[in-house]
Order: C-alpha cells, then sequence, then structure tokens
C-alpha cells in the first residue's frame, strides 16, 4: 500500500463532493493517522496509548492535532484533516452527520453514579441568595458555552429533574469555558454544571458552591463520543478496529488508575506524568496529580457506548429546535465497533 | 508608420489630382485622396469609469444561480456551502415565525447606542485633535496605537470593566467605532480650507462661532465619509459583542449557526448583516445627498 | 481713521521677508501695495489687518474707527474665502451673527449691500452656481455689511478673467465714488495698481523694502482703460520694477 495517502486523499475530496467512497484497505505496514486531541484530562487516554505505545503495536503511526474546541475538531473531521477525534455530543455533531460526513463510533466520557461525575455549581453571590439547590435555579442565569452544547443539555436535564421550565432560566452564551469560569467567579451568571477536576477546583478556591450533582438527573449521561469520517467509518474497518483497540488499552489504564483506583501507586504516577505532558503544562506536579486523582470521570470500558443516552440527547435537541427532525440515530451512529447499550 | 505621417495640408485638399507634397507622406501613398486627409486617430480612451446601471445585480444573480445549480446538482457539497434557496428559505421562516424581530431588536438597540455613543466621542475628540495643538501632539500617538488593536481581543477586558450585560456590548462597539471616527474627522478638520478660517478671524468671529459655522461643516462631507466605515465596522463587532452572554442578537445567532454547524441559518444571518450594511450605507448615502448639495 | 505702519519688519526663521516698511495710509484713500513675487506684499497685508505679527516695529492706527463700523479692519481675500454650504445671503449674514444685532436691522444691511453689488436677486443662490465674478462681488458685499473702516484687499482680482477684472474695477470705482472707503490694495497687476490707487507703493524683492511710493491724482472715475497718462504710469512702475521682478523671478524658492 505505498500509494495510501493519495488514495485517502482522493477519498475525502470524494467525500466532499458527497459522493460515495470505495476506500482501500491493507494492514501491512505503519499506516499514518491523524488524531485530533484537546488539552484536557478527559483526554489522558489517547496521550497514555500514544506514549506507551499502543498505537504503534497495532500499527498506527499516530500524529495528534490540537484543538481549542470540540466543535472544531468535528469540523476537522468532517473537513478530512482529521482521522478520528473524540467531542463532546452537540448539535454542531449531530448537524454534521446528517449531511453524512461524519459517524459516531464510540463512546468515551461518561456519568457514572459510582463516580464523582458533572457538578452543578451556584455562583457565591447566588449561593448566599439561596441559591443553594439545582431547584432554585429556576429564574436565575446559567452559564454555556453555545446553544445546543453539553452545558445547554446538562441544564434541559436539571430543569426537567426539578420540574420547571427550562426557559425560566436566562442562558448566557459565553463560547468558552474560560469565559464562564470568569462569570461564574464574579457572579455575572448564577449557576453552572462542570466536569469535576474544574468544578472541585472552583469549590475549593472559593470562587463557586456545589449545590449537587448531574449524575441525579441524567445517570447514564454520555458526555464525549468518538469519531471519524462516515468513509472511514465504512471502509476503514481494519484501521478504525486496531484504533478502537489501541485507545481502549489506554482508557483501561486510566480508569484503573484515576478511577478505580486499582493500580498501584507507581503506576498512577508513571501516568500521571505522561498526561502532564500534553495537559495543563503550567500546573505544578503535585496539583496536578491531585485534580487527577480527585476529579478523574469515567470512560466507558472499551469505548461503550450509550445509545440511549445518544437517543434522548438526540430528542432533546429536535424539541428545543436546534437541529432537523429529520436526524436519525442511524445517521448519528455506527454501531458495528463498540458495545453498545 | 501611419500614425507618423503628418497631417495633410489644407492645400492639398484643393483638387485631388494633385498628388502629395514632397516630403508630406514618406510611406508609400495608398492613393491621391485618401493619402492626404483622414480623421486623427482617437487615443482618449479608457481611465474613466462610468457608471453601469445593473452590473452588480449580474453579478449578484449569476454568482447566486451557479451556487444554487452545484448545489442542486451535488457539484458543490452541502459541506461547503448551503443551497441559496434553502437559506432564503431560512430567513422567510425566520421572519414568519417573529424571532427576525427578537434577534433584530437587540442588535439594533446594540447598534444604535454603541456607534453612536462611539462616533459622538469620536467626533468630539478627532475634532479636538484638529483644532488643539496640545491635544494632537498628546493624543495622535494613542490614537494610533489604539487603532489596530483587534476590539475582539480586548473582550474579556471589557466582560471584567462592563459585565456581560449590554454595556459591555455598547463598549466594545463604541470602542470600534471611536478609533476610525477620530482618524477621519481630524484628517476632516485638517482638510478644511484655512483660508476659510482666516476669514472668520478677519471678521472677528468667536473663536466657538468659528468651529461651529466654519470647522464643523466644514468637515462634515469627510466626517460622514469616515462614519460610512465606522458603522461597517460596528457591524462587524456586533458578532463579536455577541459572543458573551447574549441570548438574542443576529451575532448570538450566528454564533450559534457556527456550532451547529448549521450552514443555512449561517448564511441567513450573514445575509442579513450584509442588508443592514447596504442600508445603513444608503442612509448615508440618503443623508450626504439632503445636507451635502453644497459641494460642486 | 488713519493706518500706520511703522518700522515694520519681519523673518521667518533666518529669511528676511520684509524691512523697514514706514507707510501711511490716510483715510479715504486707496493705497496700492505691488512688488515682485514673494516681496511679502501679502504678508504685510495680514500684519496690517493683525492676522500676523511683525518681528519688528508696529502697525498703528490713529483715530477712532466710525462708531458704526462693525470690524474696522475688513479682508477681501483672492480667492473669495466663501463658506460654500451657505447661500449669499447666509454668508453676509454669517459676518453679522456675532454682533447681536436686531433681525430687522441685520436683513437691512443685507439688502443693502446686495443691492449695491447689484447681486439683490442672488440671494438664495449658492457659491457653487456663481461665477468668479460674482463671487467676489459676494464678498465685496460680505465686507461692506460690516461697515469697514478700511478694507484690506488682497489681490482681490488676480484669479478673475480679465474681462470679469475689468467689470469689476469699474464696480470697486464706482462704490468708491458714491462712498470713499479707506482701502489697501495689494497686487502684482500694475494696470489694476493705476486704475484704482490713489498712492502706488512699490516693493522691492525680498527683504521688501519700500522702493518708491507713486501718487496719481487723477479722479478715479475719470481713470479708464486706455486712458495715455495711466499708460505712462504703467509704463514707469513697470521699469521701476523689471529688474526687480527678473531678479526675483531667479531664486529659488526656499521655505
Amino acid at each position: 500500500m505505498q500509494n495510501f495517502i493519495p488514495t485517502r486523499r482522493a477519498a475525502m475530496a470524494l467525500i466532499l463532493a458527497g459522493t460515495a467512497l470505495t476506500g482501500a484497505t491493507g494492514q501491512a505496514v505503519a499506516q499514518d493517522i491523524t488524531l485530533g486531541a484537546l488539552r484536557l484530562t478527559s483526554h489522558s487516554p489517547t496521550y497514555i496509548a500514544l506514549e506507551r505505545g499502543y498505537f504503534e503495536d497495532e500499527g498506527l503511526n499516530v500524529e495528534l492535532a490540537f484543538f481549542e474546541s470540540s466543535a472544531a475538531m468535528a469540523v476537522g473531521v468532517a473537513g478530512g484533516d482529521l482521522d478520528y477525534g473524540v467531542t463532546s455530543i452537540s448539535g454542531g455533531l449531530m448537524n454534521l452527520a446528517q449531511k453524512g460526513a461524519v459517524k459516531v463510533i464510540g463512546g468515551a466520557l461518561a456519568e457514572d453514579p459510582d463516580v464523582q461525575g458533572h457538578v452543578i455549581l451556584a455562583s457565591n453571590a447566588a449561593f448566599e441568595d439561596g441559591v443553594t439547590e439545582p431547584a432554585q435555579l429556576a429564574g436565575r442565569s446559567f452559564g454555556v458555552t453555545t446553544a445546543g452544547s453539553s452545558f445547554h443539555y446538562m441544564l434541559s436535564r436539571i430543569a426537567e429533574g426539578e420540574g420547571f421550565d427550562i426557559a425560566d432560566v436566562q442562558m448566557k452564551p459565553l463560547q468558552k469555558v474560560g469565559a464562564i469560569i470568569g462569570a461564574l467567579s464574579s457572579g455575572q451568571v448564577d449557576g453552572w454544571a462542570i466536569q469535576p477536576s474544574i468544578g472541585k477546583r472552583l469549590v475549593e478556591e472559593g470562587a463557586a458552591h456545589k449545590i449537587g450533582d448531574l449524575s441525579d438527573y441524567a445517570p447514564d449521561y454520555q458526555v464525549t463520543a468518538v469519531f471519524t469520517s462516515t468513509g472511514t467509518a465504512e471502509g476503514e474497518r481494519e484501521q478504525t478496529e486496531a484504533f478502537l483497540r489501541a485507545l481502549s488499552h489506554g482508557v483501561a489504564d486510566y480508569n484503573a488508575a484515576f478511577v478505580d483506583g486499582t493500580a498501584d501507586e507507581a503506576e498512577v504516577t508513571e501516568l500521571t506524568e505522561i498526561v502532564h505532558q500534553y495537559v495543563s503544562t503550567d500546573v505544578d506536579d503535585a496539583r496536578f496529580a491531585k485534580d487527577m486523582a480527585e476529579g478523574s470521570m469515567r470512560i466507558n470500558e472499551g469505548l461503550s457506548l450509550s445509545t440511549s443516552s445518544l437517543q434522548s440527547q438526540l430528542d432533546w435537541m429536535q424539541d428545543e429546535g436546534l437541529v432537523s427532525g429529520d436526524i436519525t440515530l442511524e445517521m448519528l451512529v455506527d454501531p458495528s465497533y463498540v458495545e453498545t447499550n | 508608420m501611419d500614425d507618423t505621417r503628418p497631417l495633410p495640408r489644407p492645400r492639398s485638399q484643393a483638387g485631388p489630382g494633385q498628388t502629395a507634397v514632397a516630403g508630406d507622406a514618406p510611406g508609400p501613398a495608398s492613393g491621391p485622396a485618401s493619402g492626404q486627409t483622414r480623421p486623427v486617430r482617437f487615443r482618449g480612451g479608457g481611465f474613466q469609469p462610468v457608471p453601469v446601471r445593473g452590473a452588480a445585480i449580474v453579478v449578484f444573480v449569476v454568482l447566486i444561480a451557479l451556487l444554487e445549480i452545484g448545489t442542486r446538482t451535488g457539484a458543490i457539497s452541502n459541506l461547503t456551502m448551503p443551497r441559496p434557496s434553502a437559506v432564503v428559505e431560512t430567513l422567510w421562516s425566520l421572519a414568519a415565525s417573529g424571532r427576525l424581530w427578537q434577534h433584530l431588536a437587540p442588535s439594533l438597540m446594540r447598534l444604535a447606542v454603541g456607534a453612536s455613543l462611539g462616533a459622538v466621542t469620536g467626533i468630539a475628540v478627532g475634532t479636538a485633535i484638529g483644532l488643539f495643538s496640545y491635544a494632537r501632539a498628546g493624543l495622535v500617538p494613542l490614537i494610533s496605537a489604539l487603532f489596530p488593536i483587534p476590539k475582539i481581543a480586548l473582550l474579556p477586558l471589557f466582560v471584567i470593566w462592563f459585565g456581560i450585560g449590554e454595556s459591555s456590548k455598547y463598549a466594545l462597539i463604541a470602542f470600534g467605532t471611536f478609533t476610525p471616527t477620530v482618524v477621519a474627522t481630524f484628517g476632516a478638520v485638517d482638510s478644511v480650507d484655512r483660508q476659510l478660517i482666516r476669514m472668520g478671524q478677519s471678521f472677528g468671529l468667536s473663536w466657538w462661532s468659528i468651529v461651529r459655522k466654519i470647522v464643523l461643516p466644514g468637515a462634515f462631507p469627510g466626517i460622514l465619509s469616515g462614519l460610512r466605515v465606522s458603522i461597517a465596522i460596528a457591524i462587524i463587532l456586533l458578532v463579536a459583542a455577541e459572543m458573551l452572554g447574549a441570548q438574542y442578537g443576529i451575532g448570538s445567532y450566528i454564533l450559534e449557526a457556527g456550532s451547529l454547524y448549521d450552514l443555512e441559518r449561517l448564511f441567513a444571518g450573514v445575509t442579513i448583516l450584509s442588508l443592514l450594511g447596504l442600508i445603513v450605507g444608503w442612509l448615508i448615502g440618503l443623508v450626504e445627498r439632503r445636507f451635502l448639495t453644497w459641494r460642486s | 481713521m488713519k493706518i500706520i505702519v511703522d518700522e515694520l519688519g519681519h523673518s521667518y526663521g533666518d529669511i528676511e521677508v520684509l524691512k523697514d516698511i514706514s507707510l501711511t495710509i490716510p483715510q479715504g484713500q486707496i493705497v496700492c501695495l505691488v512688488g515682485p513675487s514673494g516681496c511679502g506684499k501679502s504678508t504685510l497685508l495680514r500684519m496690517i489687518g493683525g492676522l500676523e505679527r511683525p518681528t519688528r516695529g508696529a502697525v498703528l492706527t490713529s483715530g477712532a474707527p466710525p462708531a458704526e463700523s462693525l470690524n474696522p479692519l475688513t479682508y477681501i481675500f483672492q480667492h473669495f474665502a466663501l463658506l460654500p454650504w451657505r447661500s449669499v445671503a447666509d454668508n453676509i449674514r454669517l459676518v453679522l451673527e456675532d454682533h447681536k444685532l436686531p433681525r430687522k436691522e441685520q436683513e437691512a444691511i443685507i439688502a443693502d449691500v446686495l443691492a449695491r453689488t447689484r447681486l439683490s436677486e442672488f440671494g438664495h443662490a449658492l457659491p457653487k452656481q456663481l461665477s468668479g465674478g460674482m463671487k467676489q462681488r459676494v464678498a465685496i458685499a460680505r465686507a461692506l455689511a460690516v461697515r469697514p473702516a478700511c478694507m484690506l484687499m488682497d489681490e482681490p482680482l488676480s484669479a478673475l478673467d480679465s474681462q470679469t477684472r475689468e467689470l469689476l474695477m469699474e464696480d470697486l470705482v464706482s462704490l468708491w465714488s458714491r462712498e470713499p472707503f479707506t482701502a489697501v490694495y495689494v497686487t502684482h497687476n500694475l494696470a489694476e495698481a493705476v486704475r484704482l490707487g490713489h498712492r502706488i507703493v512699490v516693493l522691492s524683492r525680498r527683504p521688501g523694502r519700500i522702493h518708491r511710493m507713486v501718487d496719481i491724482d487723477i479722479p478715479l472715475e475719470e481713470r479708464h482703460l486706455g486712458t495715455p497718462e495711466l499708460e505712462a504710469h504703467q509704463a514707469e512702475l513697470w521699469e521701476m520694477m523689471r529688474a526687480e521682478a527678473e531678479a526675483a523671478d531667479m531664486e529659488l524658492i526656499d521655505g
């Protein structure tokens, strides 16, 4: 397969032209793949698999491409610059799936009632003003990145669980997580729901108060998913399976060390160092190790995917008019790679 | 070589039988009469753009038609461009559902407040720079330093200063319109005919009368053309201003469409901004026609 | 009111432009300043009007200006200096607005000066609609409106073609004949000088000094195009100026 790369490029061009793909498969030489990554602890399995050579073992030569946001990564995969990505499930991803550009092939970050998941926060000012439980978020403002983002979805779960109308909450789109942190710390938004690594730190620094756990409202919430272009999902089965095996290996290491606590101390230290090479490089080692130990959410073993959570997210976005009503789960997911439930 | 032939003398027109006077035609004479009188070759064309009616519309229509055909036949992937008719449909349903106004009203408010704040302070500061040496010496370097700052980069700062409510949006748009207005205004004040100011002084007009009756009206055309640019910048900044905490607004509508990768909505929003720009340009043209009739 | 220029001198940095100018402008007379280009005659006029400060010497007035004069020293500019956004009447109103005159009086003054410059029909016209000659008549009307004690005219006819210039000279003469005014009239055109000047002051090239003063005692209304005595005066003045003008023509302009 000397001419693999040109073939793949040509394939991408064909996808862009909206034409069905007849791809090439093969397994002789190491294959070059580009993988999208965010500098977040939730992407630890990618770094672990890379540094420990799990990708190499599967005959994959991985190059990382770093992104600022998961939305940009989705577009990167659709445009053919990336082979695989891990991103939060959002309206953007669903719309791209509808256009036949991307497919979800596995699940990653998920809520697990036994593990500390997303925390619901109130700003100090709001907390003192009586917002001590998620039910009191009604009539308050809530930080999100954009409409249709995971934050928006989490708000909808809280609203449904507490029985208030989401329209009673003033949603504040602030585009970036950093902007929401700033707005919450200064009391310009009243509430937020965020991954434990960030949420715990805010609470410890006295910048906000924890008022609840998201797992009470969405116990099986599938937060992020592994996805690829439709062409790769359909035409590069062996390569994709190899990729998922390698990444799963990283996931197993991650869960053992940071979520289940079944790994020994030396293993935890080694993995922490690996991840720290990529994430929060400006934070000191001790602090980072603490964040990892206390704030890591579960990533599904074997990258299994909660299609029921995906379905409920899709239903909600369709109800909100954020995505077209024509989108089906089949357009979004290729269930042939991992275990689904 | 024809071009170098001297003009025929009037005398040679007297009779067709008379051949060219020696030396008149260095080349072979093509005929007795035609060799001697011919129109001077016109060479004054070009370099003078004349208005061509409807050309812009033709360009628009052709582009949109190409897009429509391309997206319908699949030559252009639906990932790269939306179908124009689908964009129009989106616009129509936006208007019909009343959500257009829901988004447009706050945006227009932000534009109006932000741009007028920026324009008024910009005109005041620009006039001061034009009139006072100390203001000029002190402020021109500052304005030159502020001008190239991407105002979007200051967004976090504006949020700290003004919060995520309306005031930070007003401030961002005002700041964006301020610097180009200052530059246009002091340029316009500088270009006011000094002779007119000297005339005012020679008739003993008060300082304030000279500023109000000579400097400002004289600078008005320059200020207006500066406003064209400033308001276009205000529209550009609308999207940036609505990045933070805006639930409604054309900018937030575009941002939302972008994050949803919904090209129809994205282009519908962009179309609204373009139309807004065209309308503002037309309004300024109207003001020019109404108030600048005195220009020759 | 009489104007006295007392040993006036002026320099721009190191360059001396005017030197030892002493001159009296008597009431009711037109004094013409002529000289080669760059001799500082316009600078001198600006100093007489208080628009520029001389380095040495002073410009003095003797006797109070008439009580009704709103702006004793009033300019007429070569390029008219009309506000293009104001109509003819409003251009004249501009110089009255600061004087807190009753509305009626303002209108009366405007009507009067427009009539004296034969512009009554054009009160509503914009400057861009007017010919050069009409623009300068508006400027003259504007100057008359403030009832000057002395008019300072800076090459008022130089921007006009020769026919228009001839017509305007006749206008100026008839204005003066009806009501004599004091004026300093700067020109490089000797024909204008001999037609309008009671006294002609010839300046030398830079640094400008008074080269000669010539008084012409033919009444203004008797001077016409081609009057032999005037031709003689003009020839005499030209002889005086020729060498200076030639030398001035060959100088480099610096600053």
